[in-house]
């Protein structure tokens, strides 16, 4: 199995140390080795996309540019990074000015884009490098019939000509251990939390009908691969409590994190009690 | 109606009439120069971008009115727009754009040029500080729950400071003021 390069980004480290350690568990069930990358740090998210195209630019290239030195595959859990890598890779590989810009600005710190690593979800890794039947043959718990929404996330899916990532992926990673995959009305729509700086109260509307769509389906619990999307549909669902006066109930957990479960790991392993909403129903089910 | 009632007055309208001699007329280059801006001139209109919008409903100026004003040259009034830094950037507009219009992209690109001109909502440039800062929007502060998933403290391999000096130089170093 290949190495791949780990990057964090800021907000996985920071606010779900359970999603990084879930992952780095599971990714060892399958001999994934993943290798925190060296001198990186924040993608700058669509904001700084948003105010300083160039800035955003540099950034991510950087990073990128650091992977291209032992040219294995940038590895990050996050959809705001993956978003922001894949597309500022797909800019400098289409744009022949903008990376001739770039490197200049890059050799400062001896670096150049050449465009050898790509960069990937966690969950495209597993699906690709692994493969469906691999994880399979790994559940030892399954959860069979329990209901999941997925929410995939905006920028793990669209653009897709940039992001190269179809839902059905995550759809069969769900099914993989045993669950089922609720549908519901509102599984395209954004979580909010890009708009939280600007309007919040339209950024908690947002999660709340997403929400709301999951539960009416009858979604016993659901998924997420991002920090930014759980913090919206988990986090939020207690101040949910006081603006809507609505109690949802409903477990989000990480991937990762129902994927180790049904591997074999215990709660304390996935750090199950980080996820605000407590995930009962699951675990109920395990028991 | 009314307007048959009363010829000599200036007819009643439901929007506001567009003063022509306020048009930017290289506004439409402008952007359809940009990387993402070439499939621009396609668009003919008819709203899908508007329909695919979860919060088109509390727009004033809609997506595909936004893309028109552009065609047309209403440079201050898209750069001005409180739309542009309402929009979610979750790109369905984008993605059922039967013309292949980048809409997501091209709004990108006018909140730069708007930025350029330093017309930022105020918590945005907050968070180009916190980058400019510290180099990241997010710090580890609770380390004790790093621990406790038996993962490092500190993050491994974390630079802060190429961030802050490459942002430094660019715009967003101008929009906090200097960066120092």
């Amino acid at each position: 199995m290949p190495a791949y390069n780990l990057f964090m980004g800021c907000s996985v480290p920071a606010n779900y140390p359970n999603y990084e350690s879930a992952m780095i568990l599971v990714a060892k069930k399958f001999g994934i080795e993943l290798e925190y990358m060296e001198g990186v740090a924040c993608c700058g998210s669509p904001n700084l996309r948003a105010i300083d195209h160039m800035g955003w630019l540099t950034v991510n290239a950087r990073t990128l540019a650091i992977a291209d030195q032992n040219g294995n595959d940038i590895v990050t859990p996050c959809n705001g990074c993956f978003g922001s890598l894949k597309d500022v890779h797909h800019i400098l590989k289409h744009d022949e000015s903008a990376a001739k810009d770039v490197n200049k600005r890059l050799k400062k710190d001896g670096l150049e884009f050449k465009g050898i690593s790509t960069p990937r979800h966690f969950i495209e890794v597993l699906y690709t490098d692994i493969g469906i039947q691999e994880i399979k043959s790994k559940i030892t718990n399954p959860l069979d019939g329990v209901g999941i929404a997925i929410h995939y996330g905006c920028h793990l899916l669209r653009p897709v000509d940039v992001t190269e990532f179809e839902p059905e992926v995550l759809d069969e990673l769900v099914e993989a251990t045993g669950a089922t995959v609720v549908e519901y009305p509102l599984w395209k729509q954004c979580c909010g939390a890009t708009v939280l700086p600007v309007n919040e109260p339209l950024g908690i509307r947002l999660a709340r009908d997403k929400l709301k769509s999951m539960k009416e389906s009858g979604a016993s619990f659901s998924i997420v691969v991002c920090p930014a999307c759980g913090n919206q549909l988990d986090l939020q669902q207690l101040g949910l409590k006081e603006t809507y006066k609505e109690e949802y109930n409903l477990p989000v957990l990480f991937y990762p994190q129902i994927l180790g479960l049904a591997l074999g790991l215990d709660e304390e392993e996935v750090g199950l009690s980080m996820n605000r909403v407590p995930a009962d129903p699951i675990l109920d089910h395990l028991a | 109606m009314a307007e048959t009632d009363s010829p000599d007055g200036p007819p009643t309208t439901l929007i506001e009439p567009i003063d022509m001699s306020k048009l930017d007329d290289k506004f439409r280059s402008e952007i359809s120069s940009m990387p993402s801006g070439e499939e621009i001139v396609a668009c003919f209109a008819c709203s899908t971008c508007t329909a695919a919008c979860p919060i088109a409903n509390m727009w004033e100026y809609k997506p595909h009115q936004l893309i028109r004003m552009i065609l047309l040259g209403m440079r201050e009034e898209v750069l001005s727009s409180q739309e542009i830094w309402l929009c979610l950037t979750c790109f369905q507009c984008q993605e059922r754009c039967p013309q292949k219009v980048r809409v997501t992209d091209v709004f990108f690109d006018c909140k730069n040029l708007a930025a350029e001109e330093g017309k930022v909502p105020a918590n945005i440039v907050v968070l180009g500080k916190e980058l400019l800062d510290k180099g990241q929007l997010y710090t580890v502060t609770a380390d004790w729950e790093r621990e406790d998933m038996n993962l490092e403290p500190e993050v491994p391999g974390l630079d802060v400071d190429s961030v802050k000096s490459y942002l430094k130089d660019t715009r967003t170093g101008k929009l906090v003021g200097g960066g120092d």
